[in-house]
């Protein structure tokens, strides 16, 4: 464990001395601001949008969607859009040590992985700072709308009859009297999207292009999209599907994806199944960004349509197989450890009676 | 409209007036004759494959198998299946012919009697945390990535989508995907960086024909639910020939010498799925199998 410790913080050294190099480079080359906004234009000049051999603009490779920044716009940022570049470096340096040493979502904090041992690094994933304050981008405030009427008694009735799949308190006991009480991750059935979405770790996937089509192909549980974009209609609505089912086009390079014919029970955040309309965007916005932007409407669920913008960036490759099913250790042991403590508080309650 | 019907008549009757000429002045030349042949099950005319863009054989598309070796790779009869006293035939197996060259698998003895336990114990299902899980039970039935090369021959279809530096076949049976990369660099090595179901393959194009050579899968997969099995050692290269529009011959040598005393060879054609706006759906056959797998864990087992 000390060891472990030490070599995460020698590491981080050598992390902090690349992530100076380019601030470093920049203080050399340019010189204030006008320097600055000088070689930004330079750079977009000189990159060229580059082109699949039958000409769609190429938003082919490895990309991963992991950021630091908060869905809604914190309460301190309120009235800002944008931080200031030594802001976002601040909160990009920090979300790479939080990454790097920790996984997210642990609420006691304690270290769980040394994050080397699953390549979790976000420094080795290519993520670049954002200096967005919220990944919502409309409405202006960067709060999703509020949820209608009914959609809002809908989920407070799910909360307290649900099971407790967030295992926030630890001495709760676990529902889990069947398959089906677990999560849709934990049963290796979906991790969700579109959205396309940062999550604690994983968030990686591979685009590949065909002739007419797109693939897009999730880390997690290797979940897949292909999008056609040859003018097909869209299904019926005899045909759901866990990532619903999607059709594109191109607008002028922007690939625009419309997404509806989800299942129930595995939509994004909970929306209604039947209504739910997914449209996504995705620009290339220099050699390592894709800019994407979803927009979520869903009038059943939300007040108003709302947007968000989650910068995708280039990583190394490949995306290994994420055999879940195959080795689902979870559902075992999750299953187990509720009957365990069943039988536990049975003999308890046995011992008492006894006396 | 009037102009294009009668260019149609032409069209249509210039043949048969060009023929009624030649009949009155000589009979005609058998080379002339062009009558479609009856095509011969196993063999295709000539073909050339249209190109991508990039200049490589196009095999874009959605395929599927029509041989029943998902149930054995060799000759075998129709059978019951399991529970016919509730399945009826919704539950039983079609009889065929086999895919193996010759109808051999040349198994070392002791794997041949390791072949015949697993076809015994294919519906054992003993599901524990750890990997003594695969011991027994035919994989397919759990809802396990299929491995190939019986991912291709399952009774689902697959798209093969195709780009310049790599292949990826998307197979409807639990999303299983496999990525064939076109080239070797840091990011792909030769060599499998870790085992997997669907094993490591790079691939490259002779001629009309796609070659995939893979290696590196786990031991669990298996051929079929006859019990056909190999180990870690498999090596699998498998030919994609684009024979006609609508056929792709495929043919596999498989080779594994913990398991087989020489390398051994199946083959069949895949055929393009044609519907119109033919697309991929979900068989994400894991919550069927809950219950299955998982049953001994529940709190009424039973239920």
């Amino acid at each position: 464990m000390g060891n472990r410790l030490r070599v995460s913080a020698n590491a981080l050294l050598v992390m902090a001395a690349v992530l100076s190099v380019p601030a470093w480079v920049a203080a050399q080359t340019t010189s204030g601001a006008a320097g600055k906004a000088a070689t930004n234009t330079a750079a977009k000049k000189t990159w060229v949008l580059p082109r699949t051999p039958d000409g769609q603009p190429d938003l082919q490779g490895y990309w991963t969607s992991l950021s630091f920044t908060p869905m809604e716009r914190p309460a301190k940022y309120a009235g800002r859009e944008f931080l200031t570049d030594e802001e976002a470096a601040q909160i990009h340096k920090e979300g790479i040590q939080h990454s790097y040493e920790f996984t997210f979502n642990d609420l006691a904090e304690t270290p769980v992985y040394d994050a080397t041992v699953y390549a979790l690094s976000a420094w080795q994933e290519g993520v670049a700072p954002n200096r967005r304050t919220s990944l919502v981008v409309d409405p202006p405030d960067g709060k999703i709308p509020a949820l209608t009427p009914a959609a809002a008694k809908v989920k407070e009735a799910a909360r307290k009859a649900g099971p407790n799949q967030d295992y926030a308190d630890p001495n709760a006991p676990v529902k889990a009297d069947v398959a089906e009480d677990l999560n849709l991750g934990e049963r290796c059935l979906s991790f969700g999207g579109p959205p396309i979405l940062p999550g604690a770790y994983n968030s990686n996937f591979q685009i590949v292009q065909g002739p007419g089509y797109v693939m897009i192909e999730y880390e997690w549980n290797n979940e897949i999209r292909i999008i056609p974009f040859d003018g097909r209609p869209q299904l019926s609505q005899g045909i759901h599907r866990w990532h619903g089912n999607s059709r594109g086009h191109w607008e002028g390079n922007t690939l625009v994806v419309e997404t509806s014919n989800f299942r129930p029970g595995a939509t994004f955040q909970g929306a209604n199944a039947n209504t739910l309309k997914m449209t996504e965007y995705f620009t290339r916005t220099d050699q390592n960004t894709i800019e994407y932007k979803f927009t979520v409407d869903d009038p059943s669920t939300w007040t108003k349509p709302w947007s968000a913008i989650v910068p995708l960036s280039h990583m190394q490759g490949p995306i290994p197989e994420y055999d879940c099913s195959e080795n689902n250790n979870d559902a075992v042991n999750i299953l187990a450890g509720a009957r365990a403590t069943e039988k536990a508080a049975a003999e308890k309650a046995k011992n008492i009676s006894q006396r | 409209m009037k102009v294009t019907v009668l260019s149609l008549c032409l069209v249509v009757f210039a043949p048969i007036v060009v023929r009624a000429q030649t009949t009155a002045q000589q009979p005609p030349a058998r080379t002339a004759s062009v009558a479609p042949k009856m095509p011969t099950p196993g063999e295709f005319p000539p073909y050339k494959a249209p190109r991508t863009a990039d200049g490589k054989p196009d095999l874009n598309g959605i395929w599927q198998s029509f041989v029943t070796a998902d149930i054995s790779v060799q000759d075998h009869d129709a059978q019951p299946g399991p529970r016919p006293d509730i399945m009826g035939a919704y539950g039983a197996w079609p009889g065929g012919q086999g895919i193996v060259e010759g109808g051999e698998i040349p198994y070392k003895a002791e794997a041949l009697a390791q072949k015949k336990a697993n076809a015994e114990k294919r519906m054992v299902i003993n599901i524990t945390s750890d990997d003594r899980r695969h011991e027994t039970g035919d994989p397919e039935l759990k809802c396990y990535r299929p491995g190939i090369p019986r991912a291709n021959y399952e009774p689902f279809p697959f798209q093969i989508v195709q780009s310049t530096d790599n292949i990826i076949m998307v197979y409807e049976f639990e999303h299983a995907l496999r990525t064939i990369y076109m080239k070797e660099d840091k990011e792909t090595p030769k060599d499998a960086p870790a085992d997997s179901w669907m094993g490591w393959s790079h691939g490259h194009f002779e001629g009309d024909t796609l070659v995939v050579d893979s290696a590196g899968f786990v031991p669990w997969t298996w051929f079929d639910r006859a019990g056909d099995y190999h180990s870690d050692a498999l090596h699998v290269v498998e030919r994609y020939t684009l024979v006609s529009p609508y056929h792709i011959m495929y043919e596999a040598t498989i080779e594994d010498p913990n398991v087989f005393t020489r390398p051994w060879k199946v083959s069949f054609p895949l055929y393009r799925r044609m519907e119109k706006n033919i697309q991929l759906v979900d068989f994400d056959c894991v919550e069927f199998v809950e219950k299955m797998l998982y049953g001994p864990y529940y709190k009424d087992p039973g239920k």
